[in-house]
């Protein structure tokens, strides 16, 4: 009862459907980008934090509820079209797949680096989206359009993160796809296909995302583009994130 | 000096980076930096391939103490040179040609870091190279094919092209899993000795490991050779800028033949694998050359030849001609690349005079008037089919003595006899002064193909695969029992007949039944809406996204 408990506990901050929706509430409600950040960089650390203090023993319905969670918010992602709630959903189709190592009992360090490393794409696309409310009003697809024109350094940027955000090679979210893929490929065949299913979906909504947010001919409106100070920043973040996806390929495969 | 090879990968790499610092101080002439290592690649490149000419290799190259492995064997060498050759054509086609684009320093990036990946992919001695290679080659696609960022329909079908890289890349990405699951290890040469002494040790739900394995890297090359019910991307893809086009089919679009050959110690022990690879092969090249024959719009035509050619060369594959597929590619991409940087030209001359002599040949091929004056039809039809076939035996029984025990083999010199019929029937049918003199010409120049490709595939298949022994269980995997074979060889060929003969009296009747004519004219409905492929799968992924949005309606978008 009291393992139930804590699950459920768990299943708020590594999003299991229903309790993913708090989630996704809550972030709706936040204003301000910094505490979204907060939130995107605690919310999966406190549920691992439930799970590994309370030495909870994981039962075996957990894989099929965190593999639905994680599928139904991928599909779901396809037709957002709002940046914030984009990044909310494929967050919770991110961390909703960090069940499935933890069944496996994999140290809870490199369970650490799996959540930091699938969290940091999406609070650099939060920032972005911040970037983009400031500069148009709304971070939302297909209203402007033609970022690539207007403020083609901004868009560059962007581009890389949603690549590193969907796990894309070398990000460490691809590795630790593959990492899913193999430990389920022989005795769970199909959770390896469902896995595979949902990152179909990821870049499905990726590239949606992309095509709304740069392709077209832009508003003509003269915008400030990202300055140098803020390139550089963003460029070390995935260049960090990049040697860190190759660091733990070496560690996890 | 084979570990060469990683400076022939990491070089367009350099030039990338070199290209993305540096090209908003020095302009356009950075397009230099991007020709020059592609240069200096390429040539080292022909060193490399020189080496292995001479016996060098294959040697595995390590890269420090990581998982990753490069690989120096005639194929990695070969398909290297390939694709350098036609990325340096197109690199200094595109200095030019590009100037005017306001990305000109990007897309030198995206090319250099797509010949990067193209290179890497080829070269992978290992399945995580390999496969981050192959990931990457579909997502740097998409946004060279998307160079022109203020139109949106080159974005709509890059994206077709993505998402379908993206559900090719899954069988193979199940393939690694299974592959490394099965043997412990990354490492190709490593699992591929393993499978060779012991090919049905593992077994995945009750079937043949191998099987399964080949089963998904068919699946994988399908969609990137764009095969039937794969395809649909390959015809629409041509609001990417022109380099971009001819890049993509003289060369990214091959990927799949060099897949299959990659993994053809894998191959060798799934004979049932092989036969589905021929039939998928075979339907992909009479659908692509169908549909290529009834467009209107000459880019699609040529999109959809490069179908049908990719089809042919999965059909090579399947019938255990492995190193013929190789042979193909290369011949295609350096045909259908100088088709694409040409286009351009042509179109431009064209707004001064079309350059089109009016003589017989325009008259039979494009006002679609054959000639009435005929030479004698019994003649004609006996030069037709038997020289040939003439030809294909004797050149095979001057190359190899034992061709004729080989299915594959067979199989090729029907589709060479069919193919040389159709010259000869098609020059036939023309005008001409002196008839001796054109089928003359004709039978000339079909001996010319036919000993060319059989030396040249000899060639290929010696240095691809020295080894004898290997080469002839790749014939043997992909052969069929000899009945149904035979059985099958002889409807196919009356098939054909058959089409000959239809042709010929709807021409000579000038398609005069009104009950045909209807039939034709549904056939020709269907073929000019390419068998509604397109509207299904559009209809299928609105129907996705109408499910996503009504989830989320129902789900208060939380």
């Amino acid at each position: 009862m009291t393992d139930s408990l804590i699950i459920l506990l768990a299943g708020f901050f590594l999003p299991l459907f229903p309790m993913s929706m708090v989630f996704n509430g809550i972030l709706d409600k936040i204003e301000h980008s910094w505490l979204r950040v907060l939130l995107f960089l605690t919310w999966p650390l406190i549920g691992l934090f439930i799970v590994f203090s309370s030495h909870v023993m994981l039962p075996g319905w957990l894989l099929p509820l965190a593999l639905s969670t994680s599928a139904l918010y991928a599909l779901r992602i396809l037709s957002l079209r709002e940046v914030n709630q984009w990044s909310g959903f494929l967050a919770t189709s991110l961390w909703s797949l960090l069940w499935l190592p933890m069944m496996q009992a994999t140290p809870a360090v490199l369970l650490l680096g799996y959540a930091i490393s699938m969290s940091v794409p999406l609070v650099l696309l939060l920032l972005l989206s911040a970037g983009l409310e400031r500069r148009f009003g709304a971070a939302y697809t297909g209203l402007y359009g033609g970022l690539a024109w207007t403020i083609p350094r901004f868009s560059g940027v962007l581009v890389i993160v949603i690549m590193a955000a969907i796990a894309t090679p070398l990000f460490p979210t691809f590795f630790i796809m593959l990492d899913l893929v193999i430990e389920s490929v022989s005795a769970t065949p199909l959770v390896a296909m469902v896995l595979l299913l949902i990152w179909l979906l990821w870049s499905w909504a990726g590239a949606r995302l992309i095509q709304g947010l740069i392709v077209g001919r832009g508003s003509g409106v003269n915008i400030v583009d990202l300055g140098m100070t803020a390139i550089s920043l963003y460029t070390l973040v995935l260049i960090l994130l990049a040697v860190g996806g190759i660091y733990l390929s070496g560690v996890i495969l | 000096m084979e570990r060469l090879i990683i400076v022939v990968a990491v070089l367009p790499l350099i030039s990338a980076l070199l290209i993305q610092l540096f090209a908003g101080r020095i302009g356009h002439s950075i397009s230099r930096v991007s020709v020059a290592a592609t240069t200096i690649s390429f040539l080292l490149a022909c060193l490399l391939l020189w080496m292995a000419l001479k016996g060098a290799g294959p040697q595995l190259l390590p890269l420090g103490n990581a998982t990753a492995i490069l690989l120096f064997d005639p194929l990695s060498v070969l398909l290297a040179t390939i694709i350098l050759g036609i990325s340096l054509i197109v690199h200094l086609y595109s200095v030019r040609y590009m100037a005017e684009e306001a990305a000109y320093g990007q897309f030198f990036v995206l090319l250099d870091l797509m010949t990067a990946a193209l290179l890497f992919m080829v070269i992978a001695g290992d399945l995580i190279t390999l496969l981050i290679a192959w990931y990457l080659v579909g997502v740097l696609l998409y946004f060279l094919l998307g160079q022109d960022t203020r139109s949106q329909t080159a974005y709509r079908f890059s994206f077709w092209t993505l998402i379908t890289y993206r559900i090719g890349d899954l069988p193979l990405i199940f393939a690694a899993a299974l592959l490394y699951n099965a043997y412990g290890t990354w490492s190709l040469t490593a699992i591929f000795a393993e499978i060779m002494v012991n090919p049905d040790t593992h077994q995945f739900m009750g079937l043949p490991l191998t099987e399964v394995v080949a089963a998904l890297i068919g699946l994988a090359a399908f969609a990137r050779s764009a095969q039937f019910l794969l395809h649909t991307w390959l015809p629409y893809t041509m609001d990417g800028p022109t380099p971009v086009s001819a890049l993509m089919h003289a060369g990214i679009v091959n990927a799949g033949g060099f897949l299959i050959n990659r993994f053809a110690p894998v191959f060798v022990h799934s004979g049932d694998v092989l036969n589905v690879i021929f039939i998928v092969g075979l339907i992909t090249a009479i659908f692509g050359s169908l549909l290529m024959l009834t467009q209107n719009d000459i880019k699609k035509a040529l999109g959809y030849s490069t179908m049908g050619q990719m089809g042919f060369m999965v059909m090579e594959c399947g019938i255990g001609a492995f190193s013929l597929a190789i042979y193909h590619l290369f011949a295609h991409g350096v045909f259908k690349g100088t088709m694409f940087l040409s286009a351009g030209g042509v179109i431009n001359n064209a707004r001064d005079d079309d350059g089109i002599p009016k003589d017989e040949l325009y008259t039979f091929a494009v006002e679609k008037r054959p000639n009435k004056v005929r030479t004698p039809w019994l003649l004609m039809a006996a030069i037709t089919l038997a020289v040939p076939l003439v030809i294909l035996i004797f050149s095979h029984l001057l190359i190899a003595q034992d061709y004729f025990h080989k299915q594959g083999a067979i199989i090729l010199l029907f589709f060479g006899w069919v193919t040389g019929a159709q010259l000869i029937f098609a020059t036939y049918r023309m005008r001409t002064q002196n008839v001796w003199r054109l089928v003359g010409l004709s039978v000339l120049s079909l001996v010319v193909v036919v000993l060319g490709y059989a030396v040249i595939s000899h060639a290929f298949d010696v240095f691809l695969y020295p080894d004898p022994v290997f080469r002839a269980q790749l014939y043997s995997a992909a052969s069929i029992e000899l009945l149904r074979f035979d059985v099958l060889v002889v409807i196919i060929t009356l098939i054909i007949v058959s089409g000959w003969v239809v042709t010929y009296y709807a021409d000579e009747s000038g398609y005069r039944h009104q009950k045909s004519k209807h039939l034709w004219f549904n056939f020709y409905a269907l073929i000019s809406r390419e068998f509604y492929i397109i509207d299904i799968y559009t209809r299928l992924a609105r129907l996705l996204l109408a499910i996503s949005g009504r989830l989320n309606v129902w789900l208060r978008w939380l």
